[in-house]
């Protein structure tokens, strides 16, 4: 279960730093083509996690990383050392 | 802005067979580079016809952005063909051990002498322009490794070379390949172990992000990466360049780009795009006959 303080937090800085509406991020919506990133756009996100979040992001992270929902389990077994 | 059309692009193959390079390599080892110099006379004669889609770059490049007439852009084009082979078989040479015969000197402002030298990572953004790689055996002399980001079909082909000459480079490539992310966390761990990331700031491939400049009095695209990369990752940027000066000389000239991590968000890069722009049109000014990207580089 993933507090939803955490996700809230989350949902903040992507709609901040990708310029988005925050009502279209959604648990279900894909990551990618919902905030529109390019491999670039990856170096912004990498900052963002690592800056926010205190931990370091490797490539391998990324994969299987689809929709909003595997991001926020991702962050969260991150922080939570899950 | 993403560039759909071939001729704004480099298409990501160079041109050259493995064949033809390695019978340079011979004629350089065994005769000299004089020998090699003169046959590329020869050769040169051919690309001209035959490589037409660099042919009609460098004409544009002399006749719309140097203005120069048809008989003085006939024997530019002629030149700058010349030049480029002059520049690999130098390479060459100095790659094969005769880098003795050759005079190079450094051109390294006290601030840059600092960054090179200190324990931190440092981006080098060069050109295709002049003979960058010529300088990269003298980079051991701060004894940190330079990682040369290319794409990877470029990386491929040169790694052929290299094999068949069971030869090892003096750098370590970290080859960007479409639909992988990979090299974006190569680049920051190298730089985070202090590492040197060389990386070209004036080539385009296709589909990549770009901002259109004014460089040599005309509007041309620079590609974003390489500015969003070293601004984002906080590592220092030298402007790095070896030109050919002479007979078997060259001159290393590096620059400090300015401090840009003030500038508001998402213009840090145009910022740092615009220090090197400037730092690049003023070496190009001096040796115009050696600028080696050949495809439409400027939106004329």
């Amino acid at each position: 279960m993933i507090d939803g303080a955490l996700i809230e937090k989350i949902n903040t800085i992507l709609a901040e730093e990708f310029e988005v509406d925050s009502s279209i991020i959604k648990p279900e919506a894909p990551l990618m083509e919902t905030l529109d990133l390019d491999s670039l756009d990856l170096v912004d996100m990498v900052v963002l996690i690592e800056h926010n979040f205190g931990f370091t992001v490797k490539a391998k992270d990324f994969v299987g990383i689809k929709s909003f929902g595997d991001f926020y389990q991702f962050i969260n077994s991150r922080i939570n050392g899950a | 802005m993403e560039p759909n059309d071939s001729n704004k692009n480099w298409s990501g193959k160079s041109r050259g067979g493995t064949l033809g390079y390695l019978s340079f390599v011979f004629l350089i080892k065994k005769l000299g580079v004089g020998a090699a110099y003169s046959l590329l006379a020869f050769v040169v004669i051919y690309y001209i016809p035959f490589a037409p889609k660099a042919t009609s770059a460098i004409w544009k490049y002399s006749r719309e952005i140097l203005k120069n007439g048809r008989l003085k852009s006939l024997m530019f084009l002629y030149m700058n063909f010349f030049r480029l082979g002059q520049s690999i078989i130098d390479r060459v040479a100095v790659s094969a051990g005769k880098n003795n015969e050759y005079v190079f000197e450094f051109s390294e402002p006290a601030d840059v002498s600092r960054v090179l030298n200190s324990s931190e990572g440092v981006v080098i953004i060069g050109a295709h322009f002049g003979n960058w790689e010529i300088g990269s055996p003298f980079f051991d002399k701060y004894s940190k490794e330079m990682m040369v980001v290319m794409m990877d079909y470029e990386y491929q082909n040169i790694k052929k070379i290299l094999e068949s000459q069971k030869k090892i480079d003096t750098f370590r490539v970290i080859p960007i390949t479409e639909n992988s992310f990979s090299y974006l966390f190569e680049i920051r761990d190298a730089l985070s172990k202090g590492k040197y990331i060389a990386i070209q700031g004036d080539r385009l491939s296709k589909s990549e992000k770009h901002i259109d400049m004014e460089f040599m009095g005309s509007k041309a695209a620079f590609p974003l990466g390489p500015f969003v990369l070293a601004t984002r990752l906080n590592a220092p940027v030298v402007f790095y360049f070896a030109v050919r000066t002479g007979y078997k000389r060259y001159r290393f000239e590096f620059t400090m780009a300015g401090d840009y991590s003030g500038e508001p968000h998402k213009m840090k890069e145009v910022a740092l795009m615009k220090d090197y722009v400037a730092t690049l049109e003023r070496i190009v000014e001096r040796y115009p006959e050696q600028w080696y990207n050949y495809y439409n580089f400027w939106n004329t």
